[in-house]
């Protein structure tokens, strides 16, 4: 009874109900991302207040940039915008619409419908601009805290299994915390950083701009709202394990974690480019949790094992040398098979954007991988002898900085557009029948 | 029926936070009313608000990540489930024993100081523009003053009047936020039906 009672509570908080002050856009003709096979004779938009038209209320652009919809009027009754269109040609075209709402904040939205074509998604609607240097560093962060949270958790259940000291318990909690807080915190910046980019507005009126076409449709808005409640689950349940030392919400944390990672391999290129399948994406979370494991697993050895726990330090490094040759071999499978799917011809490594930043890349994963095969062949072995553990401090550390660094390459590429895929030949029987 | 004829639609999910932040003050109060000692004699008690705090952060996280209608209430929501998580954790950790000083006390001050400030930045419009412009800057200032009482019981863990003052800050902001309706005169009607739109 409890139970259904606390499932009840939850159903009606997040079930669609007003939490919100402004006026918000309730229905729109044509609308988001409607594919139309005639053109529209007008853009109808309808609030869930009444509002009044500004000079530029609706504006409909082409994919040149030019408006071409006629002089909003407001429709007080009905809680409408209306703004009408001459005949449109086939294309996409972007809706930018702006509102005085009643409490006097001027709401702000885009959208985009097709005629006979399909709409694309907000984040390419006319005047955005991509991602920028900014929302490479915040991936990157993004990465970053991945690595430390689910990584960090992976390392603790899967290496040093038993009972840490205060001191390293402790250690282990901050690095895992400051982790899953950069998740949720990156999260919500990138996602402001994507609706900065789409929306073009300065900043005052940025503040009331509507997200919404962004959160519900578009893959990135979809996976950001899943992702961001899953971690926030996923930061209750560290806590709680803190709270409690009860390491089986660890293991619960882990599982949640590795789960809603894969939100990243559902958005990214892997699930939108030409070519992607379900092992596209499959691979994508093979290779974004293998690293994930792996860079996580480093800095715990440089960061809580290795200056807290000496008695563990032998057994923590020989057990993760040795999950970290299966990551690595995981790691560089699925990182093959996707080049191969990404860059359809060699030269794309040296003639395009994307293979230069992935040659870099891949720079990077060699240095790291030598690293550490000089851990695994050479240190292991000679782990107990006098000053060796001093010395791999400092190489651990060092390559955890290199793995870092293949993180931002990493965070450079998936903001990056993989070159195009080449055409299928068309049959010769069709050709001849043109 | 009622609240399905009232324009704008009801606020609901603001109602469902404000009877949780009332709960949270008659928690509070009850604390303050028998006393620290006799409120601790049973131990699940003592975790009682610190829980509710906690719960109510992390619920808050939904209405961030689903209402996204407005960037600044997507930060404004996101920032007070980030703080109420933090407030109710560091005094779920206090209780537990994992954490020893009392001024982590001072994560209530800043919950409050940081959930005012967000009441505050997020409204644009002056005092008397409308009744939630109103209510915003009620809410923000109240929480503001207010963050001098958890700030009071760092230092003074034992003073009453710190103690009542936290628990009547929850009512207040409570009330404040069953009453927060955007489109309505100050203190005049309820529906823009009853009477002339406030502008």
């Amino acid at each position: 009874m409890k139970r259904a009672l606390l499932v009840v509570a939850f159903v009606a908080l997040v079930a669609p109900a007003s939490a919100f002050a402004h006026a918000s856009l309730q229905k729109e003709s044509p609308s988001f991302k409607q594919r139309l096979a005639v053109s529209p004779r007008q853009v109808v938009l309808q609030f869930d207040q009444s509002v009044d038209a500004l000079p530029k209320a609706i504006q409909v652009f082409t994919l040149k940039g030019k408006n071409i919809a006629g002089t909003p009027r407001a429709i007080p009754a009905q809680r409408e915008i209306v703004a009408s269109l001459p005949r449109l040609p086939k294309g996409p075209y972007t809706v930018r619409w702006q509102a005085l709402s009643n409490d006097g904040h001027i709401v702000t939205g885009v959208y985009t419908f097709g005629v006979r074509v399909a709409a694309p998604p907000v984040t390419d609607a006319v005047g955005a601009q991509g991602p920028t240097r900014t929302e490479d560093i915040v991936r990157w962060l993004y990465f970053v805290g991945l690595a430390l949270a689910v990584g960090g958790i992976g390392f603790r259940l899967l290496i040093v299994r038993g009972p840490l000291s205060a001191r390293a318990q402790r250690r282990f909690f901050w690095v895992t915390g400051i982790g899953i807080v950069t998740v949720l915190e990156t999260g919500i910046t990138s996602f402001l950083l994507r609706g900065e980019d789409f929306l073009q507005l300065p900043f005052s009126r940025f503040l009331y701009g509507d997200l919404s076409p962004l959160a519900s449709g578009t893959r990135f808005g979809q996976t950001f709202v899943i992702m961001e409640l899953g971690f926030a689950l996923v930061a209750a349940l560290i806590f709680l394990a803190w709270l409690t030392d009860r390491n089986a919400l660890l293991w619960v944390a882990f599982g949640l974690g590795l789960v809603f990672i894969s939100g990243l391999s559902l958005s990214g290129h892997s699930a939108a480019d030409a070519g992607h399948s379900w092992l596209s994406e499959l691979a994508d979370w093979v290779h974004l949790t293998a690293a994930t494991l792996w860079v996580g697993g480093l800095v715990q050895l440089a960061v809580v094992v290795w200056p807290t726990s000496p008695e563990l330090r032998a057994t923590a490094f020989r057990r993760f040398s040795r999950l970290a040759t299966v990551l690595v071999a995981l790691l560089l499978a699925a990182g093959t098979y996707l080049s191969i799917l990404r860059l359809p011809h060699v030269h794309d490594l040296w003639t395009t954007g994307y293979g230069h930043v992935l040659l870099v890349k891949l720079g990077l994963v060699a240095l790291a991988l030598t690293w550490g095969a000089a851990h695994h062949f050479i240190a292991v072995p000679r782990i107990e002898r006098p000053g060796v553990t001093g010395t791999l401090a400092r190489t651990l550390i060092g390559e955890s900085a290199v793995a870092m660094a293949v993180l931002l390459a990493a965070a450079i590429l998936t903001d990056s557009k993989p070159p195009p895929q080449p055409l299928p030949k068309a049959p010769v029987a069709a050709v001849s029948q043109r | 029926m009622i609240v399905a004829g009232i324009e704008p639609r009801a606020e609901m999910v603001h109602w469902w936070f404000a009877t949780a932040i009332l709960v949270l003050g008659l928690l509070f109060l009850a604390e303050t009313i028998v006393g620290p000692e006799v409120w601790a004699r049973r131990p699940w008690r003592r975790y009682l608000w610190p829980a509710t705090m906690f719960l109510i952060g992390l619920l808050l996280w939904p209405v961030m990540a689903l209402y996204t209608n407005s960037m600044i209430h997507m930060v404004a929501h996101g920032s007070w489930a980030q703080v109420l998580m933090l407030s109710g954790g560091a005094e779920l950790g206090v209780v537990r024993g994992k954490l020893h000083s009392r001024y982590w006390r001072l994560t209530s001050a800043g919950a409050l100081f940081v959930s005012g400030t967000a009441f505050l930045v997020h409204e644009q419009n002056g005092w008397f523009f409308a009744r939630a412009a109103f209510l915003h800057h009620a809410l923000g200032w109240t929480l503001i003053v207010a963050a001098v009482f958890p700030l009071v019981q760092a230092i003074r863990p034992r003073s009453v009047a710190a103690a009542s003052g936290f628990a009547m800050t929850f009512f207040v902001v409570a009330v404040l936020l069953y009453c927060d309706r955007d489109s309505a005169a100050i203190l005049g009607h309820f529906s823009q039906f009853a009477g002339v739109p406030h502008r």
